[in-house]
Formats: structure tokens, sequence, C-alpha cells
């Protein structure tokens, strides 16, 4: 390892170097699917030396960069690129800017909002829109937009670095860092082991009764439903939803708020995105809150974050070399350690109090670009009267 | 629209300038023909599809929800607007100016920033209940729901009903309650009689200003957790039916022109004051307590809690993973920039329209004036993507910079100049100008030489209350921005969409100092009324 510039442990910032030849220790802690980036990678190096973006602390300890390809071995970028990025500044303005102070001729204009207020802002554009790529924090968002013929093709360089099921068939999004499904609990009020395994068990457990919570307007929720009505069908996702009305489900906004809930008790448990638990472990260590997953159901499904190059950007090689960086070891290692979410590159681990990637149950055969029928979705929710 | 009530202003030229006219109607069709875009992305949901939509319970039932709202939140608005108003300018009320500053202050406050307060102060296993909870107090009564939405968004929406009474009050010629009084009128009465006729349109105008802000208002009913009519909308968004979302703002709309239609019943007939004399005071006596008491109750809980909660954020101290979220003094700087030059365009865009309505009372002024507030109500989200469309495609040049921005604002807060103004201009006496026209000034020397002079406290405070209102927009600032211009409101936003709460504090803080710093000015501006 080149590792000139790294400090000793416990003294002001370390300073980690991600050459290519973390690369071979991430192969040689056994992650399969790197295949044959190793040669294409180990020399190609030089001198180019890539920090570990942020710190390299976690709230769950300190961590190196355990595999994946380095920015340093991808194309340079340079020019302007406009980013509408769904994904909030909080989690990934830190990483922009990474990329930004990379390279010297390079400038992004970031544009924040909601992954749902920018779909609509972008198509309201129709041809004059300024974005060159849309970062959004679901493939619903990402599948509206291929659906509306906005999006163009990314390069086999770009799709190739993650498993087929975390990217559109048709190669026109990629995922870039995953989210499980989980039921967040509070352990003073129930056991891992009282937790149902099965998503469809929930209505009838009483257990739960006016003391469970969801964010029925949060595009994950909805996600989680949409998967529902594709694996159990339609009936049975009304009867699911009518039953948990029937339990006494109480609403919350989103599914930060979920999870807060129920790390303060005031509720036992809810239905949230797994990384939710994970921010609000870092912050309070202590709080009665754990993770329980189902299996093979719609409660567990893996939704991507992801990423596109829109049909207007006016450089679509850029565009598309910025999305291989979103990628990059670096980035797929900012994900797990200051997002909380599931790294995408096979060698890059997640981290904090999380199953690996590999012990996941998420259910079989279940194409992500189905997951973009939110219509349909907020149809149900409403004959049901939960919207 | 029911204009014809409005016989009485204050005189003047009978004939209506052409020029003047034709700029107030250039400043409606500006702030309309953006908003033509809802109509035509609404026609495209299809007629079958958009009754079936309208007419389904829920639509039906939220519908409901949000008038029961608007009703509750301008009663309430009333209930507590009028009688502060009364206390800090009638009566021997203890340090009146310090009680005029803290019951003003609340308008500052976001609403969003309040409900997310409210909601960790007084929820479930929130603040207090931990405060309380080793009394063996282990659950409070229910915040969330309608009370909890018509309370904050009453705290943060009652100063605009405070404020306009007061402007009433102060410029109200009390002789005439005087005169009541000798006729052997009681206080009651003479209140009933001589004060509530004269005080009626300024509360009428601060009550539809809180009116439309609780039906357009998202956050808080969201945070609250009740159904309003802006959820349904911002759902269909966040489902990407962006055409059954404009139909629904159609809907809105509509509902705004039937509470301008009721406002403008209830203003009834306007006079033009001629200056007030005001002399008299009211001794409260015995009654001092309970109305100090009064005014600080209000105080405290609409600016103790949210305050309070804030610095119990900055307390916990910053996450780990908020770093990119560092303040940087340009958002302040930003947030003013585009604050002060919305409040002096919107102050220009204003004296047209409020000039024409107050001097020249026609079907053609009144529609003008009341064009200009239906921006105001659309939902911020609605206007945002009506000015991403006509700026993407007729405004290429300016779409995503500043002058759009502003634009976006000064249809949004036109209202609140044009409110004010229209009241100082009703407070001039027409026959001040007509005499500089004797002394052979040109009518625009007059209007530059006296009127504007007389009316230029009421400038200052539209101009001010625009700017602060400003300050605070949040949803049309997020789609219109320069991509990378930041403000205030939008970092506390960023911050607290994540989650990382004490990150929203310094913002925050900044945001409310700011915005009293112009408060100030509103209060202050009203000593020009006494003279």
């Amino acid at each position: 390892m080149q590792d000139h510039d790294r400090e000793l442990r416990g003294h002001g910032r370390r300073r980690f170097i991600a050459t290519a030849a973390a690369l071979g220790l991430g192969s040689l802690a056994g992650c399969a699917g790197l295949g044959g980036e190793d040669e294409t990678t180990t020399e190609s190096g030089g001198n180019e030396t890539v920090e570990q973006i942020g710190s390299g602390r976690s709230p769950f300890g300190d961590r190196e960069i355990t595999g994946g390809v380095s920015v340093a071995d991808m194309p340079d970028l340079s020019g302007e690129l406009t980013l509408y990025s769904g994904r909030g500044e909080a989690l990934v303005g830190e990483l922009i800017s990474f990329f930004e102070d990379y390279y010297d001729d390079f400038t992004i204009r970031p544009r924040y909002n909601s992954a749902a207020e920018l779909v609509n802002q972008i198509q309201t554009e129709g041809q004059n829109s300024p974005a060159d790529v849309f970062f959004s924090v679901n493939a619903g968002s990402l599948g509206a937009l291929k659906d509306a013929g906005r999006t163009q093709k990314l390069p086999s360089e770009v799709l190739d670095l993650v498993r087929d099921e975390f990217h559109d068939p048709d190669g026109q999004w990629t995922g870039t860092s995953g989210r499980a499904r989980t039921v967040p609990f509070n352990t003073d009020q129930f056991d891992e082991s009282e937790i149902p395994d099965d998503i469809m068990k929930f209505p009838e457990t009483e257990a739960f009764r006016d003391n469970i919570g969801w964010a029925p307007t949060y595009s994950s929720f909805q996600a989680f439903i949409t998967a529902m009505r594709v694996l159990e069908g339609e009936e049975a996702t009304k009867q699911w939803l009518q039953g948990m009305q029937d339990l006494g489900v109480t609403e919350f906004k989103d599914e930060f708020l979920v999870s807060q809930a129920v790390a303060d008790g005031e509720i036992s448990a809810g239905f949230a995105n797994h990384y939710y638990i994970q921010r609000i472990l870092a912050g309070r260590p202590n709080a009665p809150l754990k993770t329980a997953f189902t299996s093979g159901d719609a409660g567990s499904i893996f939704n991507v974050a992801g990423a596109l190059v829109l049909n207007t950007a006016d450089d679509a090689d850029l565009a598309s070399n910025f999305v291989r960086h979103l990628l990059s070891a670096e980035a797929q290692d900012y994900f797990a350690r200051t997002t909380f979410e599931y790294p995408l590159v096979s060698g890059v681990d997640p981290i904090g109090e999380l199953p690996s990637i590999d012990e996941l149950n998420p259910p079989e055969g279940l194409d992500l670009t189905q997951l973009s029928d939110l219509e349909g979705t907020v149809r149900l929710l409403r004959e049901v009267g939960v919207l | 629209m029911a204009t014809e009530q409005r016989t009485t202003t204050g005189g003047g030229d009978d004939e209506q300038p052409l020029g003047l006219t034709v700029a107030s109607g250039a400043v409606a069709a500006a702030v309309i023909v953006p908003l033509l875009w809802l109509v035509e992305s609404a026609l495209e949901v299809g007629l079958s599809d958009a009754l079936a939509l309208l007419t389904r319970p829920t639509t039906v039932q939220v519908f409901l929800n949000s008038t029961v709202l608007v009703v509750l939140v301008t009663a309430a608005c009333i209930a507590l607007g009028v009688p502060l108003a009364y206390l800090t300018v009638r009566t021997d009320l203890p340090f009146k100016r310090f009680w005029t500053v803290a019951v003003s202050l609340p308008l500052v406050i976001p609403s969003y920033i309040g409900a997310f307060t409210f909601v960790s102060a007084f929820g479930p296993r929130g603040v207090l209940q931990r405060l309380l909870a080793p009394l063996g107090i282990d659950s409070l009564p229910e915040i969330y729901g309608l009370p909890g939405a018509v309370l904050v968004l009453t705290l943060y929406t009652y100063p605009y009903v405070f404020i306009t009474t007061r402007a009433a009050l102060k410029s109200m010629d009390t002789t005439l309650i005087d005169a009541a009084r000798t006729l052997n009128h009681s206080r009651w009465e003479a209140f009933k009689r001589v004060t509530i006729p004269q005080i009626r349109p300024a509360v009428a105008a601060g009550a539809l200003l809180a009116a439309l802000y609780a039906l357009s208002d998202f956050g808080t009913p969201a945070i609250m957790r009740f159904d309003a009519f802006t959820r349904v909308i911002y759902v269909e968004f966040g489902a990407f039916g962006r055409d059954t979302a404009t139909l629904l703002s159609l809907q809105l709309v509509a509902v705004t022109l039937v509470i301008l239609t009721l406002e403008s019943q209830i203003r009834g007939n306007e006079r033009t004051t001629t200056g007030g004399r005001s002399g008299s005071v009211m001794k409260l006596g015995r009654w001092k307590y309970p109305a100090v008491g009064f005014a600080a109750l209000v105080a405290i809980v609409a600016l103790v809690v949210p305050m309070g909660i804030l610095l119990t954020w900055l307390a916990e101290g910053v996450a780990e993973t908020g770093r990119s979220l560092a303040f940087r003094p340009e958002y302040a700087f930003n947030s003013v920039l585009v604050s002060a030059a919305t409040a002096g365009a919107a102050t220009i865009a204003g004296l047209p329209v409020a000039y024409l309505a107050a001097r020249h009372s026609s079907r053609l002024s009144s529609l003008f004036e009341r064009a200009t507030y239906i921006g105001y109500a659309v939902p911020g989200v609605v206007l945002g993507l009506a000015l991403v469309f006509f700026g993407s495609s007729y405004a290429t040049p300016i779409y995503q910079t500043l002058y759009l921005l502003v634009f976006a604002y000064v249809i949004r807060f036109l209202p609140q100049a044009i409110g004010s103004l229209r009241a100082s201009f009703l407070r001039v006496d027409p026959t001040l100008p007509e005499a500089a026209r004797t002394l052979g000034e040109t009518p625009t020397g007059a209007f530059r030489h006296v009127t504007l002079p007389l009316v230029a406290p009421g400038l200052f405070g539209g101009a001010a209350l625009v700017f602060l209102t400003t300050m605070k927009e949040l949803p049309a600032t997020l789609m219109l921005r320069p991509s990378g211009f930041k403000t205030l409101v939008t970092h506390i936003w960023s911050a607290h969409e994540q989650g990382y709460f004490g990150q929203a504090v310094v913002p925050a803080l900044i945001l409310l100092f700011v915005s009293g710093l112009s408060m100030l000015i509103i209060i202050r501006q009203e000593g020009y009324d006494v003279k």
C-alpha cells in the first residue's frame, strides 16, 4: 500500500489513501465479482492518489476502503455539469464537492429538491431542461423519467460496475447505493423473535394494535406497497392495507419520523428504510431501537438510489462519466460510512449494525423497474382511505 | 365578484386615468399569465377523469377539512389579533411598546418551523411530556390533527390581523368615540357602533391574508398529520401525477375566489379617513393584569416554545454526517438580497394597482386588485411549476436566474404590498393633491410631491411585510433559484429534511433576527400615523 500520507490512529484527521492496491486487499478479503478488474487497475494508478472522502471514521468505528474501482482509475472529469439531485445536500453534498475539488476544471451546478419535484420540473422544462444528470433516492423516479422518454442509455463501462438487478434492463439508469425495507422495533417492547418474518402477517399481529407506524405519503413506502401489488396481487394488498388500518396504525410524514417515534417508544414498531435506524443509532447509540427483516416478500425489497443521464445533457460523455464516479470505490465507501446505505459495487461493505447485502432475503424475481407504477399504488391507497 | 357594495372612495377624479389603468392591468396580467399553465395542464387530464377525481369521497373529505381549517384559523386570528391590537393602541396597557413588538414577532417564524417545534415540544414523548414525567403525567392531550394545525397556523398568522387592525385603530378619529360616549352610549356600544365599522375593512384585509395563508400552507398540515387540501396535491406530485395535481390546484384557486368574494362583502363601505386625532386612552384598571397576561401568554406560546426547542437542538450538537451543511454567511446575504429586491419590486408593481383601487373604484380596478391575490393562494409548489414552465418555455434567458425568482416572489406576495398601500391611499385626504393641482402641479407632480410623502409610511410598512415573508418562502425558492444559490430557508430545509436539526438552528436564528428587524420597521412606521 502506498500509504505514505497515513497518520497514526487517534490523531486528528486521518487520511487514508485508496489506491489500486486497496482493490487487491478487497479481493483478498474474499469478495467475489471483481473479475478482470484487477489487472486493468493495479498498474494504472500512477501517482494519482485519492483520499477517503470525509474522515475515515463512522459513528460505528474506523474503516478503510476495501474494494471497488478507485476514482484514480476513472476517466477525468472536466467542464460544467448541472446535477438535479433528489438526494439531500446533507447526505451527498460532501461527495459532490469532493469530485468538484478533485478535478481542477470541473464544475458541478447542483440543484437539490425532492426527487418527485425534480422529476416534475424536468418534465415541465421539456427540451429546454438545463439538467445533465438526475440523481435520485429511488428506482421509481428514475423509471418515471425513463417512461417519459427523457433518458439516454448509459455506456457498459458504467453499467457493468453493478450487478444486473441493480440497473435498468435497458441501461437507462443505474443504482448507486441500496436501501433495504425493514421493520424498526423498540427493544423495550419486543424481542426480535416476536416480529413476524412475513410482512403479510402484520395486520393480524395483535401486539401491534394501536402501536405501529407508517408514512403513506413517503415514496419509499409507496414503492413497498407497489412491490406488494406485484408480488401478492391487488386484492391481497388491499386487504393488508385495510387490516393495518383496522389494527390502528399511526401516520407519519416520513420514515425518519417513524423510526424516531419507535426509538422514543411512542410506537413499538414501524415500516422504514434501513438507514433511518442507523442514522438514529449513530446519534443515540443507546436508543432501544433495532432492525428486523421480513423474508422474501414486499417487506424486504431492496430498492436503489441511482442516477441517469438526461437526453438533454450538453455533454453526454461527461454526464455518464460522472455517474461512473458515483460507483467509484471512494463514493461507494462514502455511501456506506456516511449515509449508512448498502454499497452496490461488490467488495465495498456496508457498515453499522447491518447484515451484509448477501444475507438479505429480498423477494425473488422482482424487477425494480416494476416499482415505478406509483399511480396504481396511490389509487389503491386512496380506495382504502389511507390517503 | 361582488364589487357593487364598494361605492364610496375618496372622490378625486371621476374618470379613470388611462395610463394608470393600463399599468394596473399590466401588473394583474403579469401575475395571472403564468398561472394559465395550470389551466392548460389541467385540461390534459380529461373531463371524466377530472370529475371522478373531484367527486371522490376522499377529495370531498379533504375539501371539507380544508374549509374547516381555514374557517377556524381565520376566526382564531381575529379573536387574537383584534383584542391585542386594541390593547396595544387604545388602552393604558403597561409596556405597550414591548408588547406590540412581542406579539408581532411570531410573523417572522415560518409556520413549518413552528409546527416542527410544537410537535417536538408537545408531541407524545416530547420535551414537555419528559419534563412532566417525574410528576406522573405520562400522556398529554393530542397535538396532532386539526387542533395542532389550527393552533400553529393561528399563532403564526394572527399578526396579519394584528398589524392591519392596529394601523386602522391608530388612524381612527377617536373624537367620534368621545361623541358617542357623550350621547350616553356605553363603552361596548360605542365600540360596536363606532369602532367596529371603522376597523372592519382592515380586519377583513388581515383576515384575508391569514385565510389564504392557511389554505395554501402545506408544511403545517403535513407535520400535524391533518389531511388538508395541499396534501392531496403533494401526494399527486409525489406519484408523478402532475396533471392531476394541477387540476386540484385549480380547485384551490376556485376556493380562493370564493374567499375573495366573501372578504369583499365583509369589507363593506370604505371611507377615506382624513387622519385621526386619538387622544383618549381607555383605562384598564383592574383588567390590567389579565390584559398583560393575555399578551404574555400569546407571546410565550408563539415565541418561547420554538426558540426553546431550537436551542435544545443546538445543545444536542451537530451530527458528524451533517458537515456539508456548515453554515456560510453568504446564505444570509442571499436571503436579504432577494427579499429586498422583491420588496422593492412588489412596491413598485403594487403602486398603480393600489392607487387605482383606492381612488377610482370601478369593476375594473377592483378586478385588477383581486386578481393579484390569486398567486398568493396557489400553493408555492404549483406556482413554482407554473413558472418553471413559463420560464423554460418563454423566458429562457432569465430561467433559473434571480430575475425569475424575484418575479415569482412578487406574484406570491404582491397582495401584502397592495393591501398596505391601498389602506394608506385611503387615508390621504383627496383634497390635498387637488390643492396642489390648483397651485399648478401636474397630476404626476401632485402625486409625487403630496400623495407619495403622505403614503410613505404605508409604503415602507408594506415593503417590510413583503421582505419578511419572502425571507421565509420555501417551495418556490427550491424550484426557481439558480442552481447552487442557497438562502437561509433552503439551508434550513436541507438540514431539517435529513434530520440534522442541529444544523438548522443557526440559519433559523439568523432568519428570525433579520426578519425581526424588518418587523421593527413595520411597527415603527405606524408612528407616522399619529401626528
